[in-house]
């Protein structure tokens, strides 16, 4: 009986498809409709929880961290807070509170280098995993192992490599003569710090790339082997253009990612030794010990957050155009 | 034919050699170095001695970390549970249209995935709301990262459950908990399992927020915990490289057994693409 029913609606349905909501609206009654009354309660009920907690935790913070921006809140219980108008923002960069210019510098040369690395290494590694071989599987297992094990734990096995004194390139720099202290050097910190970062983040830039890969249609390559045309022009014409959409999402998410993290930096070198972007900073301001200055961090972290939209929103436009006249 | 496989087998080898000298290396150094003796270390630091265990239990008992693994579980399943949780009663009602609204709500928690976590706020509402330094504030405050990506998961899973099972089930009168929890969720268990693991991910390797959050060591999880350990040991390599071994374990069991799923979650989000 149902089965029949279902059968006949399915038939009914299926021409106007999802992609068509008016039509469907027209030919069905209001699903919600089919609801008793306790259970749309139980359903908004549901929606408006999971929403709230959200909200709370997620939407309330973005407006809090632009409200405490403005204050000089301490953190500490008890402690009155004032509200000090822009003298967060214009105390940036002045004297009395070094490292911004420095962090804009470093930003700026963390994220281009970890964004390169990241995806070209990605693009490296999808193409050669993208199979259903043994090797392939076991090679997304180990490009993405460093993301299951985590930032601390990657963070202090490189620690551990580049042990000055006791790790193992501290015997091969040393046997070209170099004994630098890699995460406590200055100009060998940055370049291993972005090393690292792109070390834990490459396989999932790599399972986008994988994702892009596996959605081109096989039956193109069969046809460009039919017609004789050999692999790099197959990779030019074919895997390049169609798989421009994922190099946007992986390029955006890498620019993104590498703007506004700092967890790794914080258990590699807490932002010493030329490492300090405006993350850590932010971080360092509001949580370090020297200092209880969470306005002042907050002000650092609204002017990241902007800087960030202002490199990633025409970054997105140049690559949707790029899309564009790939994809024709 | 074979002028053409040529290169490519030079270059799948060459690609095989980097991802384990790049991945694998590193991993086996912190493993070698979890079972070598301190004395053996000290006098050739690059090559396996024979392995003792000796590292384990003195890292086990130096870092405290059967508490901190207890409470780093703990925190980890609940909050990524309470994500999925939430993140399929939002899902639900978006997928099938039963708001108004619906395609608001899914932009409104697609640019949750772009949204940095704002650390400083969350400290000033965790001191706030009474959630600073505890253990059920902890895993409220993580529910939250985990729960944007849940519900595109989610949602994108739902279209595959077929809308006739909706109605024929209310029509005779299923509860809506019911038909979520009997029906739905069976169906798409591997988008549950995915969301899941990923939320548990992030609440596990979570660094910051320990440090942010929580004061009372006895609440700290293992990512604290060996940050700690090996700020005050830091000369006793084999002993933190044992605490590390013993910190990733469970995890990497977890991901190598859920491996299957997370690759057929890659092919999913082709799809959708």
């Amino acid at each position: 009986m149902t089965a029949l029913r279902l059968g006949s609606r399915r038939a009914a349905v299926t021409p106007a498809g999802a992609s068509a909501p008016t039509s469907r609206r027209v030919r069905r009654p209001k699903p919600a409709r089919l609801l008793s009354r306790p259970s749309r309660v139980v359903m908004w009920g549901g929606l408006l929880l999971g929403l709230a907690v959200y909200v709370l935790f997620g939407i309330v913070p973005m407006i809090g961290n632009v409200i405490i921006s403005f204050t000089d809140y301490t953190g500490l219980p008890g402690e009155a807070v004032h509200n000090l108008g822009f003298a967060n923002y214009t105390s940036i960069g002045s004297t009395q509170a070094p490292g911004f210019e420095q962090g804009i510098v470093a930003s700026l040369v963390f994220v281009v280098a970890v964004t390169i690395g990241q995806n070209v290494l990605a693009l490296l590694f999808a193409h050669k995993l993208v199979g259903s071989g043994r090797f392939a599987a076991l090679g997304r297992l180990l490009v993405f192992l460093p993301i299951a094990l985590g930032v601390t734990v990657v963070g202090l096995v490189w620690i551990l490599i580049f042990d000055p004194q006791q790790g193992p390139m501290a015997s091969l720099f040393g046997a070209f003569g170099l004994h630098p202290a890699f995460f406590g050097a200055d100009y060998w910190a940055m370049p291993l710090v972005i090393f690292v970062q792109i070390w834990q983040n490459a396989g999932f830039s790599t399972l986008v790339f994988i994702g892009g890969l596996r959605a081109i249609d096989p039956a193109l390559y069969e046809a460009a082997a039919m017609d004789g045309i050999g692999g790099w022009q197959r990779l030019r014409r074919i895997t390049f253009p169609l798989l421009a959409p994922s190099v946007t999402a992986a390029v955006l998410l890498a620019v993104v990612g590498s703007f506004t993290t700092y967890n790794l930096i914080y258990v590699l070198t807490d932002g010493q030794y030329g490492t300090q972007t405006l993350g850590i900073l932010s971080f360092n301001v509001a949580f370090g010990s020297f200092e209880a200055n969470l306005g002042y961090g907050a002000a650092v972290s609204v002017i990241l957050f902007v800087m960030t939209l202002v490199v990633a929103l025409p970054l997105m436009a140049l690559l949707r155009r790029r899309e564009r006249r790939l994809l024709g | 034919m074979t002028r053409m496989r040529r290169p490519r087998l030079v270059s799948g080898i060459a690609i095989g050699v980097l991802i384990t000298l790049l991945f694998l290396l590193p991993v086996l150094y912190a493993i070698m170095l979890a079972f070598e003796s301190p004395s053996h270390f000290l006098s050739s630091p690059l090559t396996p001695g024979s392995p003792v265990t000796s590292n384990f239990s003195g890292a086990w008992n130096g870092a405290d970390l059967g508490v901190e693994l207890l409470n780093t579980v703990l925190y980890s399943v609940v909050a990524a549970a309470l994500s999925v949780l939430f993140g399929l009663l939002i899902a639900f009602p978006v997928a099938r249209r039963l708001v108004r609204g619906h395609s608001a709500v899914y932009t409104f928690l697609f640019v949750g995935l772009f949204l940095p976590l704002s650390v400083i706020p969350l400290y000033a509402e965790a001191r706030i709301l009474g959630l600073y330094n505890s253990r059920i504030g902890y895993i409220i405050l993580h529910v939250e990262p985990g729960l944007p990506l849940a519900v595109i998961l989610l949602t994108a899973a739902i279209y595959s459950v077929p809308v006739e099972l909706d109605e024929a089930a209310w029509m005779e009168g299923a509860s809506y908990l019911d038909y979520l929890m009997r029906v739905v969720v069976p169906l798409i268990r591997p988008a549950l399992l995915i969301a899941f693991l990923y939320g548990l991910l992030g609440v596990w390797n979570d660094i910051i927020g320990p440090v942010v959050l929580l004061a009372d060591p006895s609440l700290f999880p293992v990512t604290r915990g060996i940050y700690n350990f090996f700020g005050s040991n830091e000369s006793e390599w084999t002993l933190l490289a044992a605490a590390i071994v013993i910190a990733s374990l469970p995890v990497v069991v977890l991901f190598a057994a859920a491996q299957r799923q997370i690759n057929r979650a890659s092919l999913v989000g082709s799809v959708k693409g």
